[in-house]
């Protein structure tokens, strides 16, 4: 295993490198923080600028990996320290316990057991999911996962003794393991921006007040709501749908930089509004809309649609009527006019932050100034925490990563 | 249609002639100033319009605005500014520039400015009550009356908590000095001696 390559998080970034390394004929060690592959990319409803659903390409990379040897997949876990140098890193790899084995047949009666709830993650809280769950009906490893609260008493033990093939194991422990690899690859991936940091949109107090990404799973089949885009406050059905770009994006104060995604990611969204309720207005606030190359075809399209409308404002302020609607008070630049807005469903646009500004990578290493990973010799970035990047940039990325850590371990 | 190039020129000279007028170059216009403001009702352009203005060209409908004199240095556009703009600093930049001049863009705020300062200067403290007394006369002692008529609860209410002290009139008794006055003054003569316009 000493010439085998290390590649840290297992979203889209992180399969791709993987997958390219393997196929390639090296030996990868795939190692991701949540109990599944597939990282944002699988929590989105469809892809800008085509409209088609993420899993599809996602499913063709599970088959390539599981069809191939030479990857070893360690899912709930994080890489806590590397050693070494380049051509002979040491990486500790700390797993969580899933108290889960292979056993495992996704049958979900230890689901049926248990009354415990926990929020889920995967629909960023809009919902709770039983406290043995499978992260989601697609997920790759298709096995359930126990959460660690209910371990110790009666809802472990049920689900245990619901359990026919005997996977429920509760005394997992969890592992820490040496690895030994030849050159890393860190995709570890964003967060989306939280948005209760920007104080005056008021995003704690109000329900119908969500995230982009929040947004993606209301409008997907496997999210909270079976994919019917609904008011979080009262289930009801918006009529008036207002996206606000540079949600702490282009914002000294919050991230600094644009994400180059968000703006096509409102677009996209507006789709999923006026499909879905062809009577509902859409409004976008936007500073610039940035949709470069083939995006700006996607961009002319929605443009197009006489029900979505386009204020070059940034938003600032955001009150609550104190019946679920929402006043959205800007300037609009064009005009000069300022204005007050209700609309009942809001949408906030934020941002992409590098993971590697939350979390640094356990090695001596060079960030820019909003935590973005700089070249370096022997770990490699690739993906979102190199620079923000839609998808299809992130598997680009992740092939050149794969490239660059197979050139310093054919070369030795 | 022909098109008409922007006046470069007020551009450069508030670059060039106000306090933190290069400030103005890293806005993005997004309008967040306009609307965090409190006097936003106030206000007839704004900080991002008088951006917008300054790089048109426009130097009379800025310089005559009353705008860049009725900021009262609350700070919050200039903490919600995405781009980090001291638009505090720009506004209060360009009212004094506007006074260099020899335009006065607010007639109230520059005369309640001028008593503000002969109270400082006069006595190194702020008399509040000589102040806002010296101010309500500014059009005359009957104008004065009746300004301070309307103000009367406001006074009333100053005086029971001890915020105000009472006096017949400006001077009336007078405002007592600080020690150290005339080392003040010099420090005063001096900044003033310095200040943009007056050096040399």
């Amino acid at each position: 295993m000493g010439q085998a390559i290390l590649v840290v998080g297992g979203g889209m970034s992180g399969v791709s490198a993987a997958l390219e390394a393997a196929e390639a004929g090296y030996d990868v060690v795939l190692v991701e923080k949540n109990p599944y592959l597939g990282g944002r990319v699988a929590q989105l409803h469809q892809y800008f600028p085509k409209l088609c659903p993420p899993y599809c390409g996602l499913e063709i990379n599970f088959k390539r990996i599981k069809s191939n040897p030479r990857i070893q997949v360690i899912t709930m876990a994080e890489v806590t320290a590397i050693e070494g140098e380049p051509g002979a890193y040491k990486a500790t790899v700390s797993q969580a316990p899933r108290y889960v084995n292979e056993k495992c047949t996704a049958c979900g009666l230890c689901s049926e057991a248990v009354e415990a709830t926990v929020p889920n993650p995967f629909n960023y809280g809009l919902d709770e999911i039983k406290a043995a769950y499978l992260p989601h009906e697609m997920a790759y490893p298709f096995r359930y996962v126990i959460d660690g609260s209910i371990v110790e008493g009666d809802q472990g033990a049920k689900a245990k003794e619901a359990c026919p093939y005997d996977a429920v194991d509760l005394e997992d422990q969890g592992s820490e393991t040496v690895i030994e690899a030849a050159a890393v690859v860190w995709a570890a991936g964003w967060s989306p921006y939280g948005p209760a940091k920007i104080e005056y949109y008021n995003f704690a107090a109000n329900p119908n007040l969500i995230s982009n990404v929040q947004m993606e799973r209301l409008a997907a089949k496997g999210g909270p709501t079976e994919g019917k885009i609904q008011r979080p406050g009262d289930g009801a059905e918006p009529k008036n749908v207002a996206f606000i770009q540079c949600a702490g994006s282009r914002d000294v104060n919050h991230l600094p930089f644009c994400s180059t995604v968000c703006c096509l990611a409102s677009l996209k969204q507006a789709t999923y509004v006026r499909e879905q309720l062809p009577g509902a207005e859409v409004t976008i606030y936007f500073i610039d809309i940035r949709a470069m190359d083939r995006n700006e075809d996607f961009y002319s399209q929605v443009k197009a649609d006489e029900k979505i409308n386009f204020v070059k404002s940034k938003i600032g302020l955001i009150e609550s009527d104190g019946e679920g609607n929402l006043i959205l008070e800007g300037e609009d630049t064009t005009s000069g006019e300022r204005f007050k807005a209700e609309h009942d469903l809001v949408v906030l646009a934020t941002g992409m932050q590098p993971n590697t500004d939350l979390t640094k990578i356990p090695a001596d290493m060079v960030y820019d100034e909003y935590g973005f990973v700089q070249a370096a010799e022997g770990i490699f970035g690739a993906g979102t925490v190199r620079r923000p990047s839609e998808v299809h940039v992130s598997v680009q990325d992740g092939t050149g990563a794969a490239l660059k850590a197979i050139q310093l371990v054919a070369g030795r | 249609m022909a098109t008409k190039a922007y006046d470069k020129s007020f551009r450069e000279e508030v670059y060039d002639k106000v306090d933190a007028g290069e400030e103005i170059k890293l806005c993005m216009q997004c309008g967040v100033c306009g609307i965090t403001c409190p006097l936003r009702d106030e206000m007839t352009y704004g900080p991002r319009q008088i951006w917008s203005l300054i790089r048109a060209g426009k130097r009379d409908e800025v310089m005559n605005c009353s705008d860049i004199m009725l900021c009262t240095s609350c700070y919050t556009c200039k903490v919600r500014c995405p781009r980090g703009v001291k638009v505090i600093d720009v506004m209060h930049g360009l009212a004094h520039y506007a006074l260099q001049e020899g335009i006065v863009p607010r007639e109230n705020t520059s005369k309640f400015g001028k008593f503000f300062w002969n109270s400082i200067y006069k006595t190194g403290r702020i008399d509040e009550t000589e102040v806002p007394m010296r101010y309500s006369m500014r059009r005359g002692p009957i104008h004065g009356i009746f300004e301070t008529l309307e103000m009367m609860d406001i006074g009333r209410a100053l005086l029971s908590h001890k915020r105000m002290h009472f006096k017949l009139g400006p001077g009336i008794p007078p405002s007592k000095k600080i020690k150290g006055i005339k080392g003040l003054k010099k420090m005063l003569d001096k900044a003033e001696a310095m200040s943009p316009g007056k050096e040399a």
